[in-house]
């Protein structure tokens, strides 16, 4: 195995755990399979390009066109994508959690409103912007770095770089944070923290929002090495639900390892010269599918030792 | 001395299952109620319609002359955070423990109040003073530890704020006879100003020490006894 494909495993792996990490938590805490996760991603993309279009002759005139233009470029898109993605979890929680978070089958039906808010926002995103992809400018400028012979492109390593600050970031914010330590315990017992004056309602919010500006953090990233599209959300999400149930819906670090895990398996299988590209999908899938069976609690089951 | 609960007609169950038939209460400042009865006779079911944990219920509920109470058929568990802010501690059935958490965070969990908030470490440190045994396992997973380990943090959480009415749901379950022996004397030891209410299926533990053992048969309050002494 080369660099080149560890690289690239990893770049996936950055943002498929940006994604699966938000539907772990979200499912954990709030008991809600995020559908609209997909199109929170799309929004987000869709934001950071009309900011940097907006701003693309403002900075142009203040900045001029040296380092610090591309810094606060790059400030500017990503800042926007984070608040497009926290706003869209703002929104998903006035629509698919206020209203019918104290009614019996409450999970189908949120996974169903959502499911409709993804599909919703989707088709009006094609409505209002048409079907043809958006490119946004290159945060991390063009050129690659040759390390022991291998070429690493400048957004391939930003990337990296970006989603591992973004996952350190959340991850102490939940384990150094009084709301973090909230959203935890409602993570692992959801009656013992309403005894302990936790309430859904109010810390509902701030996760929906975290995990909507996850979203847009995974959007901001990927649109360096792909164009936006709004449909470009589909794949994260298919990709960030499968992760999330390989880590055992609800395990943060198991989402983790499930993303290295397929972004390594989806590298390896796009490399090797009789399997290629076209069997990505399957095969991860098999994967999926095969460790579930023998660990239905997936990979976050295996780190636990820990007892109910 | 002043009222803390007062129910009065008060009906709750799941669905279509009734579990309490009217039931009236009242519980002075101060008080130790022991609430004795068989397994599914609705114990459980009357601390958990107190802080609004059943499927339904109706009926008054009076918690220092505020009313909580009132008709709900859902919303299981919605009001009860603000209950719970409001001055009722509870220590439920089976713990319902943050496995993932050390015994300190769990700990800071129940530290709801800003006032709480505020003053953890004290409190955290009056905590490990009743339970000593906590004191060495303050930084260890609560999932990794023993059932009378669990029920010494459940109800170290319950103490994290000053409550008006502590409500603690079989103390002794599933416990070895010296250790529960143990919890239930540091649940007496406990200076309440408010009152506490334990479900308790064995008398023994209640006896000479609660100020009134009510019995509970098939969702009725029966027999309000005042104090026993068992021998």
């Amino acid at each position: 195995m080369d660099l080149g494909l560890i690289i690239y495993a990893l770049n996936l792996a950055a943002i498929y755990s940006l994604m699966a990490i938000g539907i772990s938590i979200l499912w954990s805490s709030v008991g809600m399979i995020n559908m609209a996760h997909g199109a929170t991603f799309a929004v987000s993309g869709y934001a950071a390009w009309l900011a940097t279009a907006a701003m693309k002759p403002i900075i142009a005139t203040t900045f001029g066109n040296g380092a610090l233009a591309s810094f606060v470029m790059a400030g500017t898109l990503t800042s926007a994508s984070l608040v497009a993605g926290a706003l869209c979890g703002a929104i998903i929680y006035a629509l698919a959690f206020l209203p019918i978070h104290d009614k019996p089958n409450y999970p189908v039906r949120s996974l169903i409103i959502t499911l409709a808010l993804n599909i919703g926002t989707v088709q009006g995103l094609l409505w209002f912007f048409g079907p043809r992809s958006q490119g946004l400018p290159k945060i991390f400028g063009f050129g690659r770095w040759e390390v022991w012979g291998t070429k690493i492109r400048y957004d391939q390593a930003g990337t990296i770089i970006g989603a591992t600050i973004i996952m350190a970031l959340t991850l102490a914010w939940l384990r150094y944070s009084r709301r973090g330590l909230e959203v935890r315990a409602m993570m692992q017992n959801a009656e013992g923290a309403a005894y302990s004056g936790i309430s859904r309602q109010v810390t509902a919010l701030p996760v929906l929002m975290l995990t909507g500006a996850l979203a847009g953090m995974a959007a901001a990233l990927l649109s360096q090495t792909i164009f936006v599209s709004p449909t470009s959300g589909v794949i994260p999400l298919l990709k960030g639900l499968t992760i999330a149930l390989l880590g055992g819906l609800g395990s943060v670090p198991g989402a983790v390892i499930g993303a290295l895990l397929i972004g390594f398996l989806e590298a390896i299988i796009g490399a090797v010269p009789f399997l290629g590209q076209r069997y990505v999908m399957f095969g991860t899938f098999i994967f999926i599918i095969c460790v579930l069976i023998i660990r239905p609690r997936g990979i976050g089951g295996l780190l636990d030792d820990t007892r109910e | 001395m002043p009222e803390i609960l007062e129910i009065t007609q008060l009906s709750a169950g799941y669905g279509p299952l009734r579990v309490l038939h009217e039931i009236d209460l009242t519980i002075k400042s101060g008080e130790r109620i022991g609430l004795v009865g068989l397994n599914g006779h609705g114990k459980s079911t009357l601390v958990r319609a107190i802080t609004h944990m059943t499927g339904w219920q109706q009926g008054s509920i009076k918690l220092d002359g505020i009313e909580i109470g009132g008709s709900r058929s859902l919303g299981a568990g919605r009001r009860t955070p603000s209950l719970v802010k409001k001055g009722i501690g509870v220590a439920p059935q089976g713990d319902a423990i943050f496995p993932g958490l050390s015994v300190r965070k769990h700990l800071e969990c129940g530290a709801y109040t800003k006032q709480a908030w505020k003053h953890r470490k004290t409190r955290i440190d009056r905590v490990f003073d009743i339970f000593p045994p906590l004191r060495s396992l303050e930084h260890s997973l609560v999932g990794k530890l023993s059932g009378g380990e669990r029920r010494m943090v459940s109800i170290g959480r319950m103490l994290m704020t000053e409550a008006k009415l502590y409500l603690v749901d079989e103390p002794s379950l599933g416990l070895a006879p010296k250790i529960s022996h143990r919890v239930m004397e540091a649940l007496w030891a406990l200076p309440v100003e408010g009152a506490m209410i334990i479900a308790e299926q064995n008398v023994k533990l209640l006896s000479d020490r609660a100020d009134r053992i009510i019995g509970m048969h098939a969702g009725r309050l029966r027999g309000d006894v005042g104090h026993v002494e068992l021998t």
